[in-house]
């Protein structure tokens, strides 16, 4: 190696350095001084409608989340509704996938139009929500009703029926992501294992079973990080229709956690269940940049 | 058999589609209903369409003013990202790969994918404490702490997968690092620029948990207008639809435009 090269190398990472640095500058000033912060915050109790009672207690507030029945509670309700949510989402996006991946005409048409719910506005969905479940008017509503479902009962307003209906809605607006998703994974597979197989005689539900479902385990991987982070990320959704209601049978962890900070002003403790959630963030992001180690060969 | 298998297939797609864009048809005609059509049970599917929904919301509303803040809030942060955003990411697509770089692509994803309550809680104090809360720049800053991580993994994604040989070539033309970066590289991932362009301005412009923490008043965003008319006047259904409607139009429009980056931009570059 000569000399010149060895210095251009030298100049190469400087430049790229000084591209990096201003941005790794704002986030360190905007999320991780507040990360920071939240640490220090969530060992204080922090009235915050009583500032002189704030003071120092270590790990009080994590002692007292661990013995809280609500923050369980909390919990499993984020749990049922990530499940149940997911599930729903992979096995409808999936069959729809499969089924457009087979179109040869409309193809683009058809994604294009069922793609649209992903473009609301999340407070929009909650919104459209309690439109058309509306005890009296609610559009769905009166299908129920003319199905003979439902008549004597609020579907927001019973615990029954309140987080299936909002299972319902993020169903609604993401299973047409998980369908793109799919779709990708689908086009982007292989076509000399389907050869030979079909050389050998086997036939498409095999195929299916055997070779395409298995080449799709990355994507499936994907989806379900994809789907996961955003479910405990948002709760829009919640916020204008249930807000956790009723009786705490829709209470997220996003809920449990707003309620505490800007119902109670509690600080302190809110910034202790925060850090639970950033923990589960900080685990996802891990698995998604292994993803990318493994799948795309370096992140 | 297999002609079966087809019917099944079909039906249970339209019915899949029906669903899917029912709400969307619903709320549309809502918006052009008056109010003595809206609530009738059995719904009434034919109607004559009016824009007093609209002309209400621009005379007595005042959304000039929502749409003014939504404007400026997303349309900063989206350019902040993208400016600092491209360069970081071109930066980390490119020379030497370390570990200092996988520990910012990590730091990157990871606060992109962050619980907005759990930013939303720090944030607050500290707004509180600069006195910015109910300031549009408080919002800006808000939308920046996911935008900005997300520009600069999804342009890393998009210059990783362009040839180096270009760069390279210009570079043994005499051209600098930047230069390389600025006048080759910018210019062949225009399509990545403007996808992640869109969904910035997307995120930020659909978002509501941190605007109705961060605005109050005059600045409030369009979202927040929305979902202030279903608890202050009772329920204005037909404005609220017809606010609907007009939030999700642009992002409507330009996400069908970008659909062919929407999936990359919308999993951070996995599929």
């Amino acid at each position: 190696m000569n000399k010149t090269a060895v210095l251009g190398k030298k100049v190469r990472l400087t430049t790229e350095f000084y591209m990096i640095l201003p941005a790794v500058t704002i986030l360190a000033v905007i999320t991780l001084f507040p990360f920071f912060y939240t640490i220090w915050l969530s060992l204080m109790s922090y009235p915050m409608i009583q500032l002189s009672e704030v003071k120092f207690i270590g790990l009080g507030n994590w002692l007292k989340m661990l013995r809280d029945p609500n923050v369980r509670t909390y919990w499993w309700v984020t749990i049922k509704f990530a499940c149940s949510a997911l599930a729903i989402e992979v096995v409808l996006g999936l069959t729809v996938a499969l089924f457009l991946s087979k179109l040869k005409l409309f193809q683009d048409l058809l994604t294009t139009i069922i793609i649209a719910p992903v473009f609301f506005a999340p407070v929009l969905v909650g919104l459209i929500g309690k439109f058309i479940y509306d005890d009296s008017f609610g559009i769905y509503t009166y299908f129920f009703h003319s199905l003979g479902l439902f008549t004597d009962k609020s579907l927001f307003g019973t615990t029954a029926t309140a987080l299936p209906i909002l299972v319902g809605l993020d169903v609604w607006e993401w299973t047409p992501l998980i369908v793109l998703i799919f779709l990708a994974g689908l086009k982007s597979l292989p076509s000399t294992p389907f050869e030979a197989a079909s050389l050998d005689g086997a036939n498409e539900w095999n195929m299916l079973w055997r070779l395409t479902f298995p080449m799709l385990k990355p994507v499936l991987f994907v989806a379900l990080i994809i789907r996961t982070m955003d479910i405990l990320r948002y709760f829009d959704v919640f916020l204008v229709t249930t807000r956790g209601g009723p009786a705490n049978s829709t209470k997220i962890m996003s809920i449990g956690i707003y309620d505490a900070a800007f119902q109670a002003y509690r600080m302190g403790y809110a910034a202790t269940l925060t850090l639970t959630m950033l923990f589960l963030t900080i685990i996802l992001g891990n698995l998604f940049v292994k993803f990318f180690l493994t799948e795309k060969g370096g992140a | 058999m297999r002609a079966v298998i087809k019917i099944i297939g079909w039906v249970f797609f339209v019915v899949f589609l029906l669903w899917t864009i029912f709400p969307v048809f619903w709320m549309l005609s809502s918006s052009l209903k008056v109010e003595v059509n809206m609530f009738t049970i059995p719904p009434k599917w034919l109607f004559k369409p009016s824009l007093i929904n609209f002309r209400n919301l621009g005379r007595d509303f005042g959304i000039w003013r929502y749409i003014k803040n939504s404007l400026v809030a997303a349309g900063t942060t989206t350019v902040i990202a993208l400016v600092f955003g491209s360069m970081a990411g071109y930066g980390l697509s490119r020379g030497r790969k370390n570990a200092a770089k996988k520990q910012i692509a990590f730091w990157m994803i990871t606060t992109r994918m962050a619980p907005v309550v759990g930013v939303i809680v720090p944030l607050y104090m500290l707004f509180k404490f600069f006195g910015v809360v109910g300031k549009l720049p408080a919002l800006i800053i808000a939308y920046t702490t996911f935008n900005l991580p997300f520009a600069v993994w999804l342009m890393k994604a998009f210059f990783d997968d362009l040839p180096k040989e270009i760069e390279d070539a210009a570079m043994v033309d005499g051209c600098s690092k930047f230069k390389a970066f600025f006048v080759v590289g910018l210019p062949m991932v225009k399509p990545g620029l403007v996808a992640v362009a869109t969904l910035c301005f997307m995120f930020a412009w659909n978002d509501y948990g941190f605007a109705v923490v961060f605005t109050s008043g005059p600045t409030q965003t369009l979202p927040v207008a929305t979902a202030r008319l279903m608890t202050e006047f009772g329920i204005v259904w037909g404005q609220a639809m017809t606010l609907g409607t007009i939030l999700l139009s642009p992002v409507l429009v330009i996400g069908i435009l970008i659909r062919k980056h929407l999936v990359h931009g919308l999993t951070f570059g996995a599929v």
